[in-house]
Parts: structure tokens; C-alpha cells; sequence
């Protein structure tokens, strides 16, 4: 279970989460909505650690995210997709999923790389093992970073507006792995603009605006006309979206 | 104005010539190794996250890039007896050419670090690497593809430099080029010819630096 | 007898020492950017002969030690043109000519990084060569290549300390003659050191200066 209690967090005097509070159970599929500057990713960077809280705390299975000591142990639970991929520029495909595995979990050279491979496979890259992220297309380079979250073998996946630099072709291959993964009962927290995928694998939608979580609520609920949508940001914001 | 430019009279003094290139090589080829150790030392601690850690590095490198290297030879030189450190002339120039190195490698292995984008460094935190592992495995690496050329550069000042050992009585290249010079009676051919060896010493040394450069960067 | 103690007579060897270290360090700075100039100038006009020439010497300065340059003119020029030369004289022409071949690579560097179409545009409107230089590719390039410039000044005037090992009494010269009068090697060698720092921040600094003014007073808001 991710734990997130009365969570702040400013930036100089800007603040950018105000209070928020949220359950992840294991199994659930949940999408963060939210215009630009709303703080969507700000909580996930928070839920990694990547960012200090300013106020509330965060626990990823009881081990506390503002602890330095059980900050490594909360890390391990979760895998982390990010938006620019991140790649390591100096390693192979295969090299960069098989890093983590071996390096954290001490998993031997041999199994860490089978286990790779098949996941490469899995997204259809299998010939591309040995190839550096320079010579991958960007919708190649995020299966791959889809790839090296899922090595470590996580409990939470946290994928952080993974599509927004991928163009509609290379977006509808990474859409389509992660529906598949979604099925097979993997926990996912995505940070999202795309609604309709949102709307179509996630179990719950959680709405955040101005730093504040105006909406968590299970998805058929979100878009009812009587339930998020009654709520007027909620549907300026959907109808814009749906323009775009 | 007798233009008597021969330099075959200098064939006999090759051997001893020969002698002085080795005993260059050595120095410079052990300052390297000393430079670049202290270097990557000194340019992880003035990008840590402490200040005076930072500051105390940084304070080492602006030292020895802002006071004359043969102050600081003879600063040595004459210096360590006095508080017992018995060192060779040799020794004592390798030391200095070491620390002198290892500043100016500081700059650049400092410049590769922060080149490393923030997001590759947040990809590795968040997987569980420890601090060691992921300067071992990513930033390091990543930094050290990006000096390559800069570090040839100084490696390339380093040999130039080095001929200052010879004020120390020490016969490397310079220092048995003197002696020759002076034997012979030719300074002009002598120290023309050095002049030369050194360019192309420095002009190998700059190709091989490029190479490297594109060799390791094969996969960017 | 042996004056093993520091007399004030030292802080004016010191002084003396300074004052020629600075001397010369001026001078040829001077004098080099000049010579380093007028060969970025046959660079530019693509003098035939010349230009390559002056390309081939600035390689040749800028890739060997300034010591063995040295030793060439003080030791080696004498015996070649039958002549005699002073210290003095040998360290203006060494030193003058190794500024000029960094001054000569930092000046080609800045002029090219101003761009071709800059100097197309000026010759398209029927600027000569010269105009173009002086009101388009100058002004440009000397913003570009003052950073490149600092950071050599601060290095020549480490570089004037080799002119100690050719007999000049300039601030090393100084401290070696401390050094082998009073044996204390830590407080000459400390005390020679902190000058240079001191005259080496002295330069970054004003240029540090001079390069804000410069900036406050272009158009190029930058990036």
C-alpha cells in the first residue's frame, strides 16, 4: 500500500501540493489528471523520493519516504518510468535493464540478462539488446525504460507522463504495452494527459488542481455527469482536453 | 652572420638524447597516473554535496593553477628536507607534477560531471543504486567519455612542463639537451631539434586523445 | 659572513624582483597581442605564403615548452647571428612570441565564431574587406574571445617565471637568491607564491570587470 498523508511540498514560494491525501492498494490501475503546474508530477517525484516533502508523509509498504534509512527499502518497491526516458547513454539496452538486478538485488550476470531478454522480447525488441539508446527511436527508448523498471521486479510502477515526448505512433505502441501490463494485475500510478487511455485501464481517476485533489474517485464515477463532472474545473478541464 | 645550421654533428648524442626522452616519458606517464587520481578525487569532492568539502577541493585547484609551476617545484624541492620528507629530485618532480596535474584534471572531470544530465542521475537513484554505485557505474563513466579530448590537452601541457624538471637537476630531455648543447658547442641546432621533438611529441599525443575520444564515444 | 635573517633590504629585492616580473610581463603581452593580431589579420585576408607560415610558427610556439623556446633564443640565437643578447632581451622576444601564437588562435577562434553570413552581408553591401572588420567582425569577435583572453593572461604571468632560469632578476629570480641566502625555503617560496595568486586574481578580476562593461555596452543579449 502507498500511504500518502497531508502531503506539501513549495518551491521557493510557490506551492505546488497542498495537502494531499491518497491510498494506493496493490492491484489498482489509478491515473492522476490535472492541467500543467497542477503538482501531478511533483507527487510522484515525491512518492520516490526524488523530492523532499515540506509538510505530511509518505510510506511505500510501512517504509517511510521521508526517512533517509528506509528511503532505499521504499525504492526498491517501486519502478519508475520517466517522461524523457533517461536512459544511460554509456550502456546497451540490455546493459541498462540489467544494471539494477545485478548491482541491488545481486541477481548473477547470467539470470539478470535471460530475465532481460525476455522482457525485451515482451515489447518487441528483442533484436535490439545490444543496441545504444542513440541508435533507438524515443518509442523504442521507453520500452526499454519500461523494461528497466520492471527488472527490479517492483510493486508499485510509477510512469511519469511516459507518452507526452513520444509522437501518436510511438505513443500507441507504449499505450498498448502498458494496457497489456495493466491487465496482467501489475499496480500502476500513471501521471497522464492522455484521458481516453486513462479513462480505458484505469480502475480510478485522481484530480488534482492547483495542488489540490479536488477528486478521487473510481473511473465510471470520474466522468458521470453527476460525479466529477458536476464539479466545474473537472469538466472546463475535460472539455478542453477533448478539443485538443 | 655565419648560418651554419648542421645537425649531423649531433648524431653521436642521440643515445644520451634517447636517455633524456625516457626518463621524460617516465615522469610524465607517473604524473598522469598521479594527476589523474588526485584529479577525479579533487573534482568529486568540489562536486559534493557539502561546501567545505567543495571548498577545500576548490581551494586546491585554484592554488595550483594560479602560482607558477617552478615556484611550486622549487617550493618542494627545497621545502620537504626541511620538514624531513627525503624524496628524489626525481621523485620530488613527479610529486609536483602531479599535484599541478591533478588541479587542471580536476577542471575537467569536474566539467564532465555536471554534464551529466540530471535525468539519467534520477533514473539510477530511484532503482536502489547506493551513492558508490552510481558514481562507479554512471557518472564516471559518462564523464570521463566527455574529457577525453580537454584531458589530452592536458597531458599534452603536462609533457611541455615537465621540461621545467630540468631546473631541478634532473636530465630528462631538457636537461640532457643542455648538457649537449653545451658539449657541442650547436645551442641553436640542439635546441631547435627539441623544439621539434616536443611539437611532435604533443601533436602524437593530441591524435591519440581524438582517437580515443571516437572509440569511446562510438556508441553516441 | 652569511645574513642568514630577513633585512629589509629583501623587501626591496623583492619589490625589484615584482617590478620586473610585471615589466615584462606587460611589455609582452603588448607586444604579442600585436604580432598575434597582425597574423590573425593574414588569416583573414588569406594571405598566400604568409599566412600559412605565421599558422605553422604559432603551432610550433604553442606546442612546445616555453623553456626550451628559452633557451633557443638566449643560448642558441647568439651563436647562430654572431651576436650578443641580454637576458633581458632573449625573455621580451620568447615571451612576446609565445603570446602571440595564443593571442594569434584565440583571435582566429573568435573571428570565425562571429560566422560567415556576417561578413557576407557587410561584402554584399559593398563594405571592403577592411570595413567589414573593423565595424562588423571586430567588435563581434572581441566579445566572443575576451573570456579565452583572460584566461591566457593569468597563464603568461605564471609563464614569466621561467625567465628566472636565463639569469633575469624578476620575482622567482628573487626568491631563489632568498632562498640560498636565509635557508628558509617555506617562508621565501609561501611568500613568491602568494605574490603570483595575488597578481594572477589581480588579472581575472579587472578582466572580469572590463568583460561586464563590454557586455553592458553590446547588443548581444545572448541566448
Amino acid at each position: 500500500m502507498i500511504q500518502i498523508d497531508g502531503v506539501a511540498k513549495r518551491f521557493g514560494a510557490n506551492t505546488v501540493l497542498d495537502g494531499i491525501d491518497l491510498r494506493i492498494a496493490p492491484g489498482e490501475v489509478v491515473s492522476i489528471l490535472g492541467a500543467s503546474g497542477s503538482g501531478k508530477s511533483t507527487l510522484i517525484r515525491c512518492i520516490n523520493g526524488l523530492e523532499k516533502l515540506d509538510g505530511g508523509t509518505i510510506s511505500v509498504d510501512g517504509h517511510r519516504v521521508d526517512d533517509p534509512k528506509q528511503l532505499q527499502l521504499a525504492r526498491r518497491c517501486c519502478g519508475t518510468v520517466f517522461q524523457l526516458f533517461n536512459l544511460y547513454p554509456h550502456m546497451t539496452a540490455l546493459q541498462n535493464i540489467t544494471l539494477a538486478p545485478i548491482e541491488v538485488l545481486k541477481v548473477p550476470r547470467r539470470q539478470a540478462e535471460t530475465e532481460a531478454r525476455e522482457l525485451l522480447a515482451a515489447v518487441g525488441l528483442a533484436e535490439r539488446a545490444d543496441a545504444y539508446p542513440a541508435q533507438l527511436s524515443g518509442g523504442q527508448r521507453q520500452r526499454v525504460g519500461i523494461c528497466r523498471a520492471l527488472a527490479m521486479k517492483p510493486r508499485y510502477l510509477l510512469l511519469d507522463e511516459v507518452t507526452s515526448a513520444l509522437d501518436p505512433e510511438m505513443t500507441a505502441e507504449v499505450l498498448s504495452i502498458l494496457a497489456r501490463l495493466a491487465e496482467s494485475g501489475t499496480t500502476m500510478l500513471f501521471v497522464t494527459h492522455e484521458i481516453e487511455f486513462a479513462r480505458h485501464i484505469s480502475s480510478r481517476i485522481v484530480f488534482l488542481d492547483q495542488g489540490r485533489l479536488l477528486a478521487d474517485l473510481p473511473t465510471d464515477r470520474f466522468f458521470a455527469a453527476d460525479g466529477g463532472l458536476a464539479q466545474p474545473r473537472i469538466a472546463q478541464f475535460l472539455s478542453k482536453m477533448s478539443k485538443s | 652572420m655565419s648560418l651554419t645550421f648542421d645537425p649531423t654533428t649531433l648524431a653521436p648524442y642521440l643515445g644520451d638524447l634517447a636517455a633524456g626522452a625516457r626518463l621524460s616519458a617516465l615522469a610524465c606517464a607517473l604524473a598522469l597516473a598521479g594527476g589523474l587520481a588526485l584529479g577525479i578525487v579533487a573534482a568529486l569532492m568540489r562536486t559534493s554535496a557539502s561546501p567545505l568539502v567543495r571548498r577545500i577541493a576548490g581551494v586546491y585547484a585554484d592554488v595550483f593553477r594560479n602560482v607558477p609551476f617552478i615556484v611550486q617545484l622549487f617550493f618542494l624541492f627545497y621545502g620537504l628536507p626541511e620538514i624531513g620528507v627525503e624524496l628524489s629530485a626525481f621523485g620530488t618532480g613527479v610529486l609536483a607534477l602531479s599535484l599541478a596535474g591533478g588541479a587542471f584534471t580536476s577542471d575537467v572531470i569536474r566539467s564532465g560531471i555536471l554534464a551529466v544530465e540530471p535525468g539519467v542521475l534520477e533514473a539510477a537513484q530511484v532503482s536502489g543504486l547506493s551513492r558508490l554505485a552510481i558514481y562507479r557505474r554512471i557518472v564516471l563513466p559518462i564523464a570521463l567519455r566527455s574529457a577525453v579530448r580537454p584531458l589530452g590537452s592536458v597531458f599534452v601541457n603536462l609533457i611541455l612542463t615537465s621540461s621545467i624538471l630540468s631546473a631541478i637537476t634532473i636530465n630528462e630531455l631538457t636537461g640532457s639537451a643542455k648538457i649537449i648543447a653545451s658539449d657541442t658547442f650547436q645551442p641553436f641546432e640542439v635546441y631547435a631539434l627539441l623544439l621539434l621533438l616536443y611539437a611532435v611529441m604533443t601533436w602524437l599525443v593530441s591524435l591519440s586523445a581524438g582517437a580515443l575520444h571516437r572509440h569511446l564515444n562510438r556508441a553516441a | 659572513m652569511r645574513y642568514a635573517d630577513f633585512t629589509h633590504h629583501d623587501l626591496l629585492l623583492l619589490l625589484q624582483g615584482l617590478g620586473v616580473s610585471v615589466a615584462l610581463f606587460v611589455a609582452t603581452t603588448i607586444i604579442g597581442s600585436i604580432i598575434g593580431l597582425a597574423w590573425a589579420m593574414l588569416r583573414y585576408y588569406r594571405t598566400p605564403l604568409l599566412a600559412p607560415l605565421a599558422a605553422a610558427v604559432a603551432e610550433l610556439l604553442k606546442n612546445s615548452p616555453v623553456l626550451v623556446q628559452l633557451f633557443l633564443v638566449f643560448f642558441g640565437l647568439p651563436v647562430l647571428l654572431e651576436t650578443d643578447l641580454t637576458p633581458v632581451q632573449a625573455a621580451l622576444i620568447t615571451l612576446s612570441g609565445n603570446t602571440a601564437a595564443f593571442v594569434y588562435v584565440i583571435a582566429v577562434s573568435a573571428i570565425e565564431s562571429v560566422g560567415r553570413e556576417q561578413l557576407e552581408t557587410a561584402r554584399v553591401f559593398g563594405l571592403s574587406r577592411w570595413q567589414a572588420l573593423r565595424r562588423i567582425v571586430a567588435p563581434q569577435a572581441a566579445a566572443f574571445g575576451f573570456g579565452p583572453l583572460a584566461g591566457l593572461l593569468v597563464n603568461q604571468l605564471q609563464v614569466t617565471s621561467l625567465i628566472s632560469v636565463i639569469g633575469v632578476v624578476d620575482l622567482t629570480k628573487a626568491g631563489a637568491i632568498l632562498n640560498v641566502r636565509t635557508l628558509k625555503p617555506f617562508i621565501v617560496w609561501t611568500v613568491i607564491g602568494v605574490l603570483y595568486y595575488l597578481m594572477a586574481r589581480l588579472i581575472a578580476r579587472s578582466c572580469a570587470r572590463v568583460e561586464t562593461r563590454l557586455r553592458a555596452h553590446s547588443q548581444w543579449k545572448g541566448l
